[in-house]
């Protein structure tokens, strides 16, 4: 396949059955379907870590004397890691505390050697290629697309949604449209800020005039049913996540700068919480292409606790605590997996910058008490036969196998008919 | 000469353009079809100087490798979206927009350094023979790298180029009117082999004028046989080859069909339709510009099946009603007071200007309907309705005295004025009720006496214009 074919993104190829988003009391009739109860759902949150996170500083082989060797400005030593060590070679990066906690109660499983053969050092390919499944050019639908078109087209109410950006090449589907919610503030029908009491005005002539009962096989008609669906739909959202309380005893990390990552885990909590069929989400963190002062100074002292890759794994480790906590207070912890992945990994030699540049293998992470936790998948090696000729790690596991697994074992779909082919099963699902 | 009315006028600049004020469509009006037609056309005679002073007052291009931010993917976006709206010469922005579709190319993969300078490209080839535009598309380094055709080398060929310039970009697969295939895969595989070694240099000191050339190495000199004829075929006589069959005709006018006047069915009435206007691209050797001459002087464009017969591209819903409006937009500086915001309300809609999704463009007229990004454009609406001067708005906006100008005594003549400055649009006299009452309805929903007062243009007359471009009716053009 040439490596930009056209890749059928039909967003929203029949307005009139594109219910994904229609109002539940206007299908859920129709359709004959009920709401999961709870101890069905099998909700799935991805967390995107975007830029390229340097696994090597974060799943930390501290006692690696390739690794300290490489990286002489960089590398954390044992002294470093005293509060984060998981056992006698591989430690968290010391920002990762609260992570920490959930792999001491078996909450986190962590895969190394996460990656592909020939690995792309492009961002954008990188990141397709993670979000297609597709090694060959990243192109095509994205892989949760794929499985939103089997298992939830047609499905009433919110299935899925990506929170905080744009929407991710990963949801690209021929049939199903994800939207994606930037923020609930905006996610609704706005009207002018300055005379909200002629907002009721604004919404009863809005569905006057696209409630007219005009053919829905016209453009014209299907502009109007879709509009008024999305404005309905969107009510609902705002209806269902006014309900929420994030469970006693739990508050989100706010810090300055603030935390970058919470806001969406949050979004993505009240969404959970509150509407029964909101199973697929995804949330993003960016900033991980530490080329520069990856680590920061201090009074004009190195300090490899503080600076960006630091502060991006402190706010990941909080955030994500703070959402399984919220899930727990909920009854949802054991309904929810989450998983991270990032572009690609870093370079393990260290740059003059006091950086990283792009590299191959990854660790990622597997979360939540559905996983069994523990170090999974192989540590490539650094010596230098054994790194490729930019210097960079052989990755040991195909990410493909992570999908797999998830797809398998957890949302309950063939993964051989997203992925194309079988991968071989890791075990971080029991 | 044939006359316009009114509503003739505004649909035609609606399609060559993006809408324009009622004293530009009155304009038109005068001018008659023909000479309407022309006029934008000609888009040279045009003078566009203001544009171009505003231009060099908020970009600085100069020097595209510096990272200094003043050149990146969003600054080439606020760069066109300050063309589309300020352009008087409407129809090179509109035809612009239509061979980036047609020749799909990303900054997903293609830096910004090459796409920038391949839309100068597409716009300084844009009505001249379509062999020459497709010769200096397929050369340009934007589209070696995007069909990787700068890894297509002899005895290691890369087919991807070789598919997408027949299937997407000239032939179709099947004839548009017979529904034959017009090539074979082995066509498909000779083709690669004649494209071999077409590959470019960075120019660094002036990359918006890389270097297109044919690498000796890596050519095939050997024979291919292409659509049943044997030679030592390079790219450019491949090109040739393409740009003389009537399939490629066909399938230009049924891409220009759907994008400018109506989608192209396979009923035996429009595949006639194809037909008669492939013939003009025959008779006058492969001229863009006297094919759609043709196509916008035409019974089928002011037909009452193209008049409002397509759904408004995002950059259309969002670029049409500024211009109709008269709208305010400052486009920020090099370096401050950017505003980005018009090429992100697109993105939302689902159109990322230099960005399609992929190389068969996007997805027109359905493709743009789904609820996420009906939400976005009815929030849009909003903006542009209740954005407001002050120090340094983002997005465009209106004043009250703008809108005062299009505000009468009536409340029926009021909205019928916004429907027309708008449209014209003709949604009938449900509407007109529902947008009367509206205006005539205090915070309690009480029935109140129009008056044009400040207060109510700041009210009303914003929420109206919000109310219209709300309507389904305007979600057409």
């Amino acid at each position: 396949m040439p490596t930009t074919r056209r890749q059928f993104i039909k967003r929203g190829a029949s307005a009139v059955s594109l219910s994904l988003l229609l109002p539940r009391f206007l299908t859920t009739e129709a359709l004959g379907q009920e709401a999961a109860a709870a101890g069905d759902r099998k909700i799935l949150v991805v967390i995107q870590l975007g830029g390229g996170v340097d696994g090597l500083n974060t799943l930390i082989p501290f006692t690696d004397s390739r690794y300290l060797s490489l990286r002489p400005n960089l590398a954390f030593r044992d002294t470093d890691v005293g509060a984060t060590m998981l056992d006698s070679t591989f430690a968290l990066h010391p920002a990762m505390t609260a992570i920490k906690g959930l792999y001491d109660a078996g909450k986190v499983a962590i895969v190394r050697g996460v990656g592909y053969q020939n690995s792309s050092l492009s961002h954008f390919l990188g990141t397709d290629i993670w979000m297609t499944a597709n090694t060959n050019g990243g192109a095509g639908n994205g892989w949760l697309g794929r499985y939103a078109d089997q298992v939830l087209y047609g499905k009433s109410g919110l299935q899925a949604a990506a929170l905080g950006g744009q929407l991710p090449k990963a949801f690209f589907a021929d049939k199903m449209v994800v939207p994606s919610i930037s923020n609930f503030a905006t996610y609704t029908f706005q009207t002018d800020p300055r005379f909200n009491g002629d907002r009721n005005n604004q919404l009863n002539t809005f569905n006057a005039d696209n409630n007219r009962g005009l053919p829905t096989d016209t453009f014209l008609g299907a502009l109007a049913s879709t509009g008024s669906d999305a404005v309905a739909g969107a009510a609902e959202v705002q209806a269902a996540i006014a309900t929420y309380q994030t469970a006693p005893g739990v508050t989100y990390p706010a810090g300055t700068p603030p935390n970058q990552l919470a806001p969406f885990l949050k979004m993505a909590a009240q969404l959970i919480t509150t509407i029964p069929d909101a199973n697929l989400l995804w949330v993003s963190l960016g900033g991980f292409d530490n080329h520069s002062d990856q680590i920061g100074d201090d009074e004009d002292r190195d300090n490899k606790l503080i600076g960006d890759h630091s502060r991006l794994l402190g706010w990941f480790s909080e955030a994500v605590k703070a959402f399984y906590d919220d899930l727990a207070g909920h009854g949802l912890a054991d309904r929810t997996l989450m998983m991270t992945f990032s572009e690609f990994g870093r370079r393990p030699n260290e740059n003059a910058s006091f950086g990283t540049d792009h590299g191959t293998s990854n660790c990622l992470f597997v979360m939540g008490d559905p996983v069994r936790g523990g170090m999974l998948g192989e540590q490539p090696s650094l010596a230098v036969s054994e790194l490729d000729s930019a210097g960079n790690m052989k990755p040991k596991v195909d990410f493909r196998s992570v999908y797999a697994e998830v797809l398998d074992k957890w949302l309950g779909v063939s993964s051989r008919t997203i992925l194309g082919a079988d991968y071989p099963s890791l075990g971080f699902l029991p | 000469m044939a006359s316009i009315t009114n509503d003739e006028a505004a649909h035609l600049l609606r399609r060559m353009g993006f809408g324009g004020s009622p004293a530009e469509i009155d304009d038109l009006v005068t001018r008659g079809r023909e000479g309407a037609v022309d006029y934008l056309l000609n888009y040279q005679l045009i003078n566009n100087s203001q544009m171009d002073d505003l231009l060099a007052r908020s970009f600085d291009f100069s020097n595209p490798l510096a990272n200094d931010g003043k050149f990146n993917q969003g600054e080439i976006r606020r760069w066109w979206f300050t063309r589309m709206i300020t352009t008087r010469r409407q129809f090179e922005e509109k035809i612009t927009l239509f061979w980036h579709n047609h020749f799909a190319t990303s900054l997903s993969k293609v830096n910004d350094f090459y796409m920038f300078p391949q839309n100068l490209k597409l716009r300084q080839f844009a009505l001249v023979r379509f062999d020459t535009l497709l010769t200096e598309v397929s050369k340009d380094p934007a589209m070696l790298i995007w069909l990787d055709n700068i890894t297509n080398v002899r005895g290691r060929p890369n087919e991807n180029f070789a598919r997408e310039i027949q299937e997407l970009f000239s032939l179709g697969i099947t004839d548009v009117v017979t529904d034959q295939p017009n090539y074979t895969e082995q066509d498909v595989k000779e083709i690669a082999r004649a494209f071999t070694g077409w590959t470019f240099r960075l120019n660094r000191a002036d990359p918006f004028n890389s270097t297109f050339f044919e690498n000796p190495n890596n050519h095939d000199n050997g024979a291919k046989t292409i659509y049943g004829e044997t030679l030592n075929f390079d790219g450019e006589d491949v090109i040739d080859r393409i740009c003389r069959r009537v399939a490629t005709g066909r399938y230009l006018v049924k891409k220009l069909f759907s994008f400018f006047v109506y989608p192209l069915t396979s009923s035996a009435a429009d595949k006639a339709t194809a037909d008669k206007f492939a013939n003009v691209y025959m008779s006058s050797n492969h001229s863009i510009k006297d094919l759609v001459r043709a196509i916008f002087t035409s019974d089928e464009f002011f037909s009452a099946r193209a008049q409002l017969g397509l759904i408004k591209t995002p950059v259309e819903y969002v670029v049409g009603p500024i211009r109709m409006l008269g709208a305010n937009y400052n486009p920020g500086l090099p370096n401050q007071r950017r505003d980005g915001s018009l090429a992100a309300s697109t993105r939302a809609m689902g159109m990322d200007v230099f960005a399609p999704p992929d190389v068969a463009g996007w997805d027109l007229n359905l493709g743009w309907v789904n609820t996420a990004a009906a939400l976005t454009r009815f929030n849009f609406a909003n903006g542009l309705a209740s954005n407001r001067p002050g120090n340094d708005p983002v997005g465009p906006w209106l004043t009250n005295d703008q809108l005062r100008a299009f505000t009468k005594s009536s409340s029926k003549k009021t909205v019928k004025k916004f429907l027309s400055v708008l449209g014209p649009l003709h949604p009938g006299n449900s509407v007109i009720k529902n947008l009367r009452n509206y205006l005539e309805s205090d915070d309690q929903g009480n029935k109140v006496e129009w008056s044009v007062t400040d207060a109510t243009i700041d009210k009303k007359i914003r929420g109206l214009v919000h109310q219209i471009m709300c309507l389904p009716e305007f979600g057409l053009n």
